[in-house]
């Protein structure tokens, strides 16, 4: 079959298009073959930007206020599923502590949730949490996660940040009591509170701190939705609010603050993560959540920071936090290692199987107690420390002489299905 | 074989030789329709599909399998099957309306036969556990990513099926078995490009699938998959995004291209192998050089990470990327009746092409800039949980049912051809390789 007849000008037409539709075939082949050689490589910007000198501290301890976000996967993502999937605005879930009446999942809203607990915001949580308890969907399921940066100053000083404040009014309380955490802000110790990100399980807890320093300065990820800002108002704070612009913030002499402007599960954008830069040993990374992803947030400081190498890791790193698991995760799991962290506290959104995958490919993680609610000593759970520049004890002080029954996990939070054993 | 005459044919040629007829001038048709898609797209949507609607089955990967399906099904019905049992008289004589809604529901019900039954019922449970969220659930894995990790599964087959089917009648112009009877072509070709598109499910997502679970299925699939040093990671979407680039190809060769270059060549079989595995070898250009252009925009990848810049996520992103150029192809051949519709066959392709371009960056530009205050899916580029091929290829299923169902109704009708213009199509276009609208 022939589109043409077989004169010579249409012969001639012929081998023109074949010609012109070949020649462009070819080059569009070439060009193809072009984009992934090695011969790309040039494209790219090689040179050294300027890297900026945060300064440095003698040494970082972090305690692990609360890890446990929530008691149970099966629970937690079973509303996520029935609220229609990981898009839908966390405000609507009709969780605590923004229960409407109707108690339905899916079919809250923040103006419908505040309203029956904002007169009692900051100072009457208990009966705020106990309308929750009736109202809410899951309210027993909602824990919080909460860390408490002490970081020794090169002047001997030491000063003190709060990274979240939890979900749970009830939860998060009893944590920052089991811990100190209430005398501390309560008394002005602590400098600062660092909101990572506007999930649930980070910043719905907030009028605990507010509780105890409704004068601290507060640091928000630029993102933030309406919501978000009112809580803030509607949770009694009357000191400083901070909104972190993308990029990179210097906090104080050897710390600052990285915002990632990133889309985040269930409406949330942006998100704080923290270097801290530990003299003679180097760098540590601080997360919530790390939804940024930690070989992303290594590359920025490796590319904007002066450092020595980078040395540690403290927190979230958002891998497999319902123990999902997604092949890209193993990517992860087989690059880390070439970044040379000495120490490794991740925990909470990490996931059990990511930590692991990750000891059983030989990365240094730090192990913890198993305490207070977190599931397994795979990784530092509830009441355990983690010293970068200077060495702690594996259990807070506190902790340790509450240990090991002082709070138990709620009855309704069950066993998802621990996972058995790791591949690697 | 009996004559023609006394053969009925259904809807062979349907597409080809129906004479569609604007019912008012331009761009009152084009606006018409264009208002009509719109409206429909964002009802069915927000019934469906939309995080604050109310099924909300962009879970996401849910709603991603069920938008998938559909479309694999209406090119089946349609160019595969050329809309056997249904008469070529009914097709020519029923209300746009009416053949849309009976059509389009029996493509859904194909559509459930297949997944719930086939994928989900017969392989998910007595072949593997990955197409069942049920048997998945038995081994620990909550509800929630036991629905998601088997649509995945069995979406990625619809994907497979969305570039082979079609190409196998664009590129191999349905041969060896063009000239059989409905149903046994249709048939035939299915059963061949599923096969084909088992093969390489096999070779491209089954590792995927392997490394998912914990432990690795090392006895069942290839781990690390055998790709993961080229591509830089382990994951899949590798295989997603030349899959993508190969399923936009087949159409842009189809509509706007004309087939050109490839049907100039003469000779049947090296005209369809060149046509087959050219549009491979076009998208595998496509693939690279897609790749390359995030890495000039955005900086190289890095395995291991997050979102913007991890590999896995760039391969994805490619795929979605060739997904806003069919966008616009498909209009123009739909809508503006393949315009420019004079000059030579390069001026035409060449003037297609560079509008293509255009309004896909434009649409891309578009999406990402405002989807997130209409579709109900969260701002910026790389969220995990965001495709922009749900709502694109849901909007192209409602182009497809508008266009093949509805004889793009309300702004064009079926008119009798003219003695003239049947001549002229039997003269300029030899059958076998004349576009199908």
């Amino acid at each position: 079959m022939t589109d043409s007849s077989q004169s010579p000008s249409n012969d001639r037409r012929a081998f023109l298009r074949g010609a012109v539709g070949g020649t462009a075939l070819g080059a569009l082949g070439m060009m193809g073959a072009y984009s992934y050689s090695p011969l790309r490589h040039g494209h790219f910007d090689t040179a050294e930007s300027e890297k900026t000198d945060i300064g440095a501290v003698r040494s970082l301890k972090v305690t692990n206020i609360s890890e446990t976000s929530w008691f149970s996967n099966a629970d937690l993502i079973g509303d996520i599923r029935g609220a229609g999937g990981l898009l839908v605005n966390q405000y609507k879930f009709n969780w605590p502590p923004f229960a409407d009446k109707n108690g339905a999942l899916a079919e809250g809203s923040y103006a419908d949730g505040i309203k029956h607990i904002k007169d009692d915001l900051p100072n009457n949580l208990e009966r705020a949490w106990a309308f929750q308890m009736e109202n809410a969907v899951h309210p027993e399921n909602a824990g919080g996660y909460a860390a408490l940066l002490e970081i020794e100053m090169r002047d001997g000083s030491t000063k003190k940040l709060l990274l979240d404040s939890g979900w749970s009014y009830d939860w998060i309380d009893k944590a920052f009591q089991r811990e100190g955490i209430d005398t501390m802000l309560a008394n002005g110790e602590i400098d600062a509170l660092i909101i990572s990100h506007e999930h649930f399980d980070h910043f719905w807890g907030f009028p605990v701190s507010m509780k105890y320093a409704p004068e601290i300065d507060v640091y928000v990820p630029d993102g933030f939705y309406e919501e978000g800002f009112q809580y803030v108002k509607d949770s009694g704070h009357r000191g400083k609010l901070h909104v972190m612009k993308p990029g990179l913030t210097p906090l104080f002499d050897g710390v600052a603050i990285y915002n990632f402007a990133i889309p985040i599960i269930t409406r949330v954008y942006g998100e704080n993560s923290l270097y801290v830069n530990v003299e003679g040993k180097g760098l540590v990374s601080v997360t919530g959540c790390c939804h940024q992803g930690i070989i992303r947030f290594a590359e920025t400081a490796l590319k904007e920071i002066q450092m020595e190498k980078l040395y540690g890791i403290y927190g979230g790193l958002h891998i497999s936090p319902f123990d999902d698991w997604d092949p890209k995760y193993d990517d992860l799991v087989f690059t880390l290692g070439d970044y040379g962290f000495e120490k490794i506290g991740a925990n909470h959104c990490t996931g059990l199987l990511t930590v692991k995958k990750f000891i059983a490919r030989g990365l240094p993680v730090v192990q913890g107690t198993a305490r207070f609610g977190s599931k397994d000593p795979v990784y530092l759970g509830n009441g355990d420390q983690i010293g970068f520049g200077r060495e702690v004890p594996l259990m807070s002080p506190v902790s340790a002489e509450a240990a090991p029954a002082a709070y138990s996990p709620p009855a309704s939070g069950g066993d998802d299905g621990a996972v058995q054993g790791a591949t690697y | 074989m009996p004559s023609s005459e006394t053969v009925e044919r259904y809807g062979d040629g349907y597409l080809e030789e129906r004479n569609l007829v604007q019912r008012w001038p331009t761009p009152i048709p084009q606006i018409l329709n264009l208002v009509l898609l719109g409206a429909l797209f964002y009802a069915t949507w927000w019934i469906f599909q939309d995080p604050r609607g109310w099924m909300r089955l962009y879970t996401p990967y849910v709603g991603y399998m069920y938008c998938r399906w559909l479309l694999i099904i209406l090119i089946w019905m349609v160019y595969i099957f050329n809309y056997w049992p249904f008469r070529r008289a009914w097709l020519e004589r029923t209300h746009p309306v009416i053949k849309a809604v009976l059509l389009s529901a029996i493509a859904v019900a194909i559509m459930a036969v297949v997944i719930k039954g086939f994928f989900e019922g017969l392989l998910g449970n007595y072949g593997m556990a990955y197409f069942n969220p049920e048997q998945m659930q038995k081994l620990g894995i909550t509800d929630f990513f036991a629905e998601e990790y088997a649509a995945l599964a069995i979406l990625m087959f619809a994907a497979l099926a969305s570039w082979l089917s079609p190409a196998w009648i664009v590129g191999m112009e349905g041969a060896p078995w063009q000239r059989e009877r409905q149903p046994v072509r249709g048939l035939t070709i299915l059963l061949v490009t599923f096969f084909l598109a088992t093969i390489i499910f096999f070779m491209t997502m089954h590792p995927h699938m392997g490394i998912l679970y914990e432990q690795w299925q090392s006895f069942a699939a290839i781990a690390p998959p055998w790709w993961h040093e080229f591509a830089d990671t382990v994951s899949g979407n590798f295989h997603v995004s030349w899959i993508m680039c190969c399923t936009v190809v087949v159409w842009l060769v189809e509509t706007i291209w004309e087939r050109y270059p490839f049907r100039v060549i003469r000779h049947d079989w090296a005209r369809r192998f060149a046509t087959f595995f050219g549009i491979i070898a076009i998208a595998f250009a496509c693939h690279f050089f897609l790749y390359f252009a995030q890495e000039l925009w955005w900086g190289e990848a890095v395995r291991g990470t997050r979102r913007l810049y991890a590999p896995d996520w760039r391969w994805l992103h490619v795929g979605e990327t060739m997904i806003f150029f069919l966008l616009p192809a498909l209009f123009i051949t739909f809508y503006l009746n393949n315009w420019p519709r004079k000059g030579s066959p390069t001026y035409r392709v060449a003037v297609r092409t560079l509008v293509t371009l255009v309004a896909a960056i434009v649409i891309y530009w578009l999406y990402y800039n405002t989807s997130h205050l209409f579709l109900g899916t969260q701002r910026g580029f790389s969220h995990p949980q965001q495709f922009p091929m749900i709502p694109t290829i849901w909007l192209i299923n409602i182009m497809l049912i508008n266009h093949w169902f509805m004889d793009n109704w309300p702004g064009w009708k079926i008119a009798p051809q003219t003695s003239a213009e049947a001549a002229k199509d039997e003269t300029v276009l030899d059958p076998a390789l004349k576009p199908a609208e």
